[in-house]
């Protein structure tokens, strides 16, 4: 049913348009930036660069110069990788408890469990410290990964829950009354799928972990360095240009993994 | 969080059209199921909510050396109006973010229900992304934007606008900026989400009425993306004003703000007991933001679905 | 038919036999080892260079760096005393009141340091012994602005808005800001005269750190051009290409001493003492010294020239003469002075 284009409409189009191009260039300048400015050949964070070249990233991939950053960043993948697999499993068989039922523990449990979501982690990192150190325990890997499961496994029982309740009930009734147990149901028949759900928490909660700041400032010691931490670390005392090489490689392989569990799991579709 | 997932288990009660294939064995099998939550319960008890009781044990010692208990520290936050103002500025800093995130937000998602289906993934790509990248990253994007010799100024001076830089680094208003696109991810996804599941017919009898388009948006739209929105909010809020990183770097030393003051007081000046208040202040004023928003949002439901 | 199950199940077990040895703690090996806090930034960077080296060959001991400041070194062991997260403390003057009263450096013993001979005694005590000099000036950038003689110029109409200052947080701001209050009728003890001095320039700051480490990357970034800072933070950030010079205030720089430690209850003591030994060392000091490190020695073998500009300090015995601070008188006021800055300075 056509309509005339009035005044009303032309400005909604303009207001609208133009708000969006606003946050659109918001979003996309900070990341496009970073890429130009990674490889810059000055010592400064000039923008734009004065000249062009590849310094910073053999410097970042130089065994010698960069073997702190190495190990920070291999530190950060360990913790992410231990974090996520262990929130998989907690979450999974939370999420199956949790979904579909409203009775009152149930939603006492969701919010508890959603909560480090909302709460400021900060104050929780510095619960932790307190805590570990009440219990004179050593600051270690394994602690800074019992920090981060709580911080992320919210992620995970978020798309899970989503995806159970997605779930067509009628399979697993199906199921059981073709005389299958409650474990073979929940292999064969829910597992498969939850499993995208799963698979997009675990990747969200794991690039998380990685990027974790708050609870990893008050865990972190000597031997258990991560990158964010050493990032900020060489941002604010040495205003090292690799921190913008990092970046670079950080958005790069980002980027390269959204495309890829967008293809497997739908990623994009579910986190929405 | 609690406004997304209940609306999303509501709607897919499936109670439309199932034969009712009344087997016993089909209710055991869930009812087995509520031990499932037990394991991630009990971590929780561990390693969240115990630190979270020690804080508040701490908050309660009087002195630095972690003798006597009373509220003395509190009555030392509250005795105090310099702390008052480091509260209601970080609780500012979140309202200002969640208010300009919410503007340009809302006309971003809204454009993104009007793009063809076939570039909707490609738009919801770049929205995901800063999400995902490091926020050491995006806030070190921040620095090279706003600088002295960053991006604004340097384009601004080779326009012609301005002859000396301006200081947008270390200011209120860089801050609610660069936060804004840390956290706009936050607010856009849930909207999205509720959004998207919108009866488009409803938008087309607004129109098919005579309403125009502004009045369609804030009669229609806006009030039934509402629990979206909220939920947006409230993820906004809660994530801008913990933001500690990108508050001390972007926002400079002269903001001292919350999550800055509970860093000095721990490992500067070495008062547990009061870096634990702050942090049990912190938590409370966050806190009851967010149940607020909730309840806003489930009044919110209620009106909608009637 | 068994010979496959077998495989498989031996894999499995081989293959967790492994995992569990990866998660055992690593066996001590024939090399010590060591985890040693440092000063992040230029200091970091010296040690790396430096002492690693000279520590594994001369003692064959592996350390571990971890790169923190003064104040959180001494945060991060109170959180665990009994099991502290690095073997040694390097802080300066202030944060070792803090520590030494808290119970949580242990007493030194200067005999089980061979190189200790080659330092004055006033350079060691009962808990540490000095390992780096100190100096502390104004630093600016002479492509911009002019050279500054004193604190009071910090203050001039001709700097305005391109100053950055730091708090109290770390030893220099303090120091830089006790002499800036001495200007103005003030005293080490009395920094009133400075927090009214800087209300009244306050609407003309440049900038205000309260990370100091963030100095450095302010300067470079050109959203300062002027502040105080130490000589070495000036000489590592010109080694680097940025535009930057030192200068010693007309009433005389401040200098003070970084300190070594053995952390109480550390799990490599008898490291410690050998990583302490090592960095003593004439060899150690005179490399540390040498440009773009410039970590002024303590070894009466290492003179201070030729590595240090002439007419910023000729000898030790000059050294001597700079403004030096009673942090033991200085200390116990500085939580106060923290707090009112915070207050003074915000927004």
């Amino acid at each position: 049913m056509a309509r005339q284009t009035t005044a009303g409409d032309l400005s909604y189009r303009v207001v609208l348009g133009l708000l969006s191009a606003v946050a659109l260039l918001i979003l996309i300048t900070p990341v496009v930036v970073v890429i130009i400015t990674s490889f810059t050949d000055s010592r400064s964070l000039r923008f734009p660069p004065p000249a062009y070249s590849l310094r910073w990233y053999s410097a970042l991939f130089d065994p010698v110069q960069s073997a702190q950053i190495h190990t920070a960043a291999w530190n950060s993948l360990v913790i992410a990788v231990a974090a996520t697999a262990i929130s998989v499993v907690l979450g999974t068989a939370a999420a199956l408890a949790i979904s579909g039922r409203r009775t009152w523990w149930t939603q006492t449990l969701d919010a508890v469990f959603m909560s480090p979501l909302i709460l400021p982690t900060l104050a929780f990192g510095l619960a932790a410290l307190m805590f570990f150190s009440t219990l004179r325990l050593r600051l270690s890997l394994p602690l800074m990964i019992v920090g981060h499961v709580a911080v992320v496994v919210p992620f995970i029982l978020r798309t899970t829950i989503a995806s159970l309740s997605q779930l067509d009930r009628g399979l697993l009734d199906t199921s059981s009354s073709l005389g299958a147990s409650g474990i073979y149901t929940f292999w064969r028949v829910t597992l498969p799928a939850i499993r995208p759900g799963i698979l997009a928490g675990a990747f969200i909660a794991f690039m998380a972990s990685l990027d974790n700041v708050s609870v990893s400032l008050f865990l972190a010691g000597p031997e258990n360095d991560v990158l964010p931490i050493r990032m900020w670390g060489m941002l604010e005392s040495q205003l090292d240009v690799r921190t913008a090489a990092v970046s670079g490689v950080l958005i790069f392989t980002t980027a390269i993994l959204v495309v890829v569990m967008d293809r497997i799991v739908g990623l994009t579709r579910r986190i929405s | 969080m609690p406004a997304g997932s209940s609306a999303s288990t509501r709607r897919s009660a499936n109670s439309e059209g199932d034969p009712p294939i009344a087997t016993p064995r089909a209710r055991a099998p869930r009812e087995r199921e509520g031990w499932l939550a037990l394991p991630l319960a009990l971590y929780f008890c561990l390693f969240f909510l115990a630190p979270l009781v020690l804080l508040a044990g701490i908050s309660l010692r009087v002195t630095p050396q972690l003798e006597g208990v009373g509220l003395a520290q509190y009555a030392r936050f509250a005795g105090d109006p310099f702390n008052w103002s480091v509260l209601w500025q970080t609780l500012l800093i979140g309202v200002k973010t969640v208010a300009l995130t919410a503007c340009i937000g809302i006309p971003l998602g809204l454009l993104f229900m009007e793009t063809p289906r076939r570039l909707q993934p490609i738009l919801l790509f770049v929205i995901v992304l800063p999400l995902l990248t490091s926020v050491v990253v995006r806030t070190f994007a921040w620095m090279v934007i706003l600088g002295r010799e960053g991006l604004v100024n340097n384009a601004l001076t080779a326009l012609g606008v301005i002859s000396t830089p301006l200081r947008l680094l270390h200011t209120e208003l860089g801050l609610v900026v660069s936060l804004s696109q840390i956290e706009m991810p936050l607010m856009l996804l849930p909207l999205i989400s509720v959004m998207s599941r919108l009866d488009p017919n409803l938008k087309d009898a607004s129109a098919a009425l005579g309403a125009g388009r502004w009045r369609t948006l804030f009669r229609v739209t806006l009030p039934l993306s509402l629990p979206g929105l909220l939920a947006g909010c409230l993820l906004v809020f809660a994530s801008s004003v913990t933001a500690f990183v990108s508050q001390t770097i972007i926002g400079g030393g002269r903001m001292v703000l919350m999550p800055f003051y509970l860093w000095q007081q721990a490992t500067t000046l070495f008062n547990w007991p009061f870096a634990a208040t702050i942090g049990m202040v912190l938590l409370g004023a966050v806190l009851s933001v967010v149940t607020t928003l909730n309840a806003l949002g489930r009044r919110s439901r209620a009106l909608v679905h009637g | 038919m068994s010979t496959p199950a077998l495989t498989r199940r031996t894999l499995l077990a081989g293959g967790a036999v492994l995992a569990t040895t990866t998660l055992l703690p690593r066996p001590a090996r024939a090399a010590g080892r060591i985890v040693a806090p440092v000063y992040p930034g230029p200091w970091e960077e010296a040690y790396r260079a430096v002492v690693l080296p000279a520590v594994k060959k001369t003692q064959d001991v592996d350390t571990v760096l971890t790169p923190l400041l003064a104040l959180d070194q001494v945060a991060k062991v109170k959180a665990s005393r009994s099991a502290p997260p690095f073997d040694v403390f390097l802080l300066d003057p202030g944060p070792v009141v803090v520590a030494v009263e808290d119970g949580l450096i242990e007493k030194f013993d200067p005999s089980r340091c061979k190189n200790i001979m080659h330092l004055q005694k006033s350079f060691y005590d009962d808990w540490g012994v000095s390992v780096a000099a100190q100096i502390v000036g104004i630093a600016y950038n002479p492509k911009k602005v002019e050279r500054p003689k004193g604190w009071k110029d910090l203050f001039e109409p001709k700097y305005y808005g391109k100053v950055g200052i730091s708090g109290f947080g770390t030893t220099f701001g303090t120091s830089s800001l006790i002499e800036i209050s001495k200007q103005y009728g003030g005293s080490m003890t009395n920094v009133d005269p400075a927090f009214e001095q800087l209300k009244k320039w306050l609407p003309h700051v440049g900038v205000i750190a309260q990370n100091p480490v963030a100095v450095n990357t302010l300067f470079q970034q050109g959203q300062m051009d002027v502040t105080y800072t130490n000589f070495q933070t000036v000489s590592t950030l010109k080694g680097r290409g940025v535009d930057i010079e030192f200068v010693k205030p007309d009433t005389g720089p401040i200098a003070f001493y970084t300190t070594l430690h053995v952390v109480k209850n550390a799990a490599n003591r008898d490291n410690a003492y050998k990583y302490i030994d090592t960095i003593l060392s004439t060899e150690v000091q005179a490399a540390l010294q040498k440009p773009p490190y410039n970590l002024l020695s303590v070894n009466k073998n290492v003179p201070l020239q030729p590595d240090m500009p002439a007419d910023l300090v000729k000898s030790h015995a000059e050294l001597a003469s700079f403004v030096h601070h009673d942090w033991r008188v200085i200390a116990p006021l500085r939580a106060g002075w923290i707090e009112r800055f915070n207050k003074e300075i915000r927004q």
